[in-house]
């Protein structure tokens, strides 16, 4: 909507350099100190000689021994099953929630919203509540663990493909339906390339939060299911290793920052379809 | 969607609600549990007691902790939202331009605390919250809090500034008025839900932030989770399904409340 008023005062000039930074400085100041300073802490932290149990470093050494004491055999195969977890995590989650999507997305707007909304309060009203339940009703070991970590991502999975679909609106398909397409043609040919951003962004999401997965792995799994972050909350908090804890958080960062890397050169590499595309696919096809 | 086959139709639609089932069976069974009449963690078919319920209001560990964390997530939800909003007006103002470079930084920077695991803030925080003297004091979990609930607040209400409110504010000012006029009279009543819902956004996710508060806790200054957490990892009596429930209850007030505030502005 454009507005169009004639101005019975000039307004004011633009405001200064001051006013305009000022608004948003706390946000900015909020994100440095909780978030950025700590990194940054812990890249100086994961350098320190060994502690031994006594206090968060030694100080003024400088050491690699963190980095060498986490990375040998043992620490390599935490890394692995860290990121296997990870691809498996995605995979359940992303075959999970799609059907799921498909099945809100045609719901009744009413209906919709409630799925939607029963579907967020166990993550997020009840998330002890949630963890609780499936510790007494899953075995522990992988299955448990991937399965609570499963079910702590697809909510949002699905709330993003759910708005994806609901983009694509109903009329494509009906179109493509009207020309003759049976349902699995119409999956197939309309509506999932339509829907593919929306996927990739769920997989990218599931795949960032369960390389960092640590509620699932911690409470429903056993001694052989340590990702990263179950190691690093050992070592910090059973054995007060801090550097070597540190140097594991250092890992998990440059393990996450390598996976964001990697999706995003698959996302811009991949060419996207358009409604122009599909018409040329359903004029040939 | 159009579904020609009746059969397929049927498959998808007992798929979705039994996968809803299943996300909300964890929930339910923990609150069924915690009315268990012994410490064995049998669900209760015959009898139901609210034994449980009672030793957990009347022990003052349980309950201060519970009433920390409700009140660190309320200070937390309106720090986090008043300092969300200048950022999502200031992102909505260069909404047409797609080249707002210093626009993307901003956004990408304030949504840090989405994209870091947890693990890996909680272990830096630590150490650095205990260096600089602030350890264990309830401003420093609320800082924390505030800082999580950043981005959900600044994603809720950057979804509701869109371009016409903006010009309404600039039409207001072109008219004469001052900029707290506007502010007031204006920009506010026109962003209320958003705020409403970003408000109760942040203090549900700030009641049910476990992680951080594990790692930052102290005797002295217990959020719930915190006090849960011990319990759930080794042992537990059904007070942990009674404090799980408790939060989960005050938790689903919050987001029916916002649901209703959503469907009312509709």
């Amino acid at each position: 909507m454009r507005v169009f008023w004639t101005p019975l005062h000039e307004p004011a000039t633009r405001p200064s350099f001051w006013s305009r930074m000022l608004p948003i400085t706390p946000a900015v100041a909020l994100v440095a100190s909780v978030v950025v300073a700590p990194l940054v802490l812990l890249i100086r932290l994961s350098l320190y000689a060994p502690t031994a149990g006594r206090g968060f470093y030694s100080p003024g050494t400088w050491s690699l021994k963190a980095y060498s004491s986490t990375l040998d055999g043992h620490g390599l195969s935490i890394v692995l099953y860290t990121v296997m977890f990870a691809v498996a995590v995605t995979v359940v989650t992303l075959s999970v929630s799609c059907p799921m999507a498909l099945f809100m997305s045609a719901l009744p707007r009413p209906y919709q919203i409630l799925a939607l909304v029963l579907l967020l309060v166990p993550k997020s009203a009840g998330l002890l509540a949630m963890l609780f339940g499936l510790q007494r009703l899953l075995p522990r070991g992988n299955v448990g663990a991937v399965i609570a970590e499963v079910s702590l991502i697809v909510p949002y999975a699905v709330l993003v493909l759910v708005v994806q679909l609901n983009s694509i609106g109903r009329q494509l398909p009906h179109a493509a339906a009207g020309l003759g397409a049976s349902a699995c043609q119409v999956l197939q040919r309309v509506t999932f390339p339509l829907s593919l951003p929306g996927i990739l962004v769920a997989g990218q999401l599931a795949l960032i939060w369960s390389l960092g997965g640590f509620l699932g792995p911690l409470f429903l799994g056993g001694p052989h299911q340590t990702t990263l972050s179950v190691e690093l909350y050992r070592q910090a908090f059973d054995y007060s290793r801090w550097p070597r804890a540190a140097a594991l958080a250092v890992e998990l960062m440059g393990v996450t920052m390598l996976v964001i890397w990697l999706c995003g050169r698959v996302y811009s590499g991949r060419s996207f379809a358009g409604p122009d595309r599909i018409s040329a696919g359903g004029a040939t096809g | 969607m159009v579904h020609s086959t009746r059969a397929g139709h049927c498959i998808l639609r007992i798929f979705g609600w039994t996968a809803t089932g299943c996300l909300l069976f964890p929930v339910l069974f923990c609150a069924w549990v915690s009315f268990s009449p012994d410490r064995l963690f049998s669900a209760p078919i015959t009898n139901w007691s609210l034994r449980w319920y009672c030793e957990f209001f009347q022990d003052a560990r349980w309950i201060s902790a519970a009433v920390r964390s409700v009140a660190v997530a309320m200070i937390a939800a309106i720090i986090s939202v008043g300092a969300a909003a200048p950022v999502a007006w200031r992102l909505a103002q260069r909404n047409v331009a797609l080249s707002d470079r210093r626009g993307n930084w901003l956004h990408g920077f304030i949504l840090l605390p989405v994209c870091v695991p947890v693990a890996a803030l909680g272990a830096g925080l630590l150490p650095l919250l205990s260096l600089s003297g602030l350890d264990g004091t309830l401003i420093s979990t609320v800082l924390v809090h505030t800082t999580i609930g950043l981005p959900i607040a600044l994603l809720i209400v950057r979804s509701q500034v869109s371009a016409s409110v903006v010009e309404l504010c600039s039409a207001a000012r072109g008219l004469g008025g001052s900029r707290a006029q506007v502010i007031r009279r204006v920009t506010l009543p026109l962003l209320s839900p958003a705020l409403a819902v970003a408000l109760m956004a942040v203090f549900v996710i700030s009641l049910n932030e476990s992680v951080i508060s594990v790692f930052l806790a102290t005797p002295a200054n217990e959020t719930l989770p915190a006090v849960v957490w011990p319990q759930l990892r080794f042992n537990a009596s059904p007070l942990v399904a009674v404090a799980s429930c408790v939060t989960a209850g005050v938790g689903s007030i919050g987001v029916f409340a916002a649901v209703l505030v959503m469907r009312g502005g509709d």
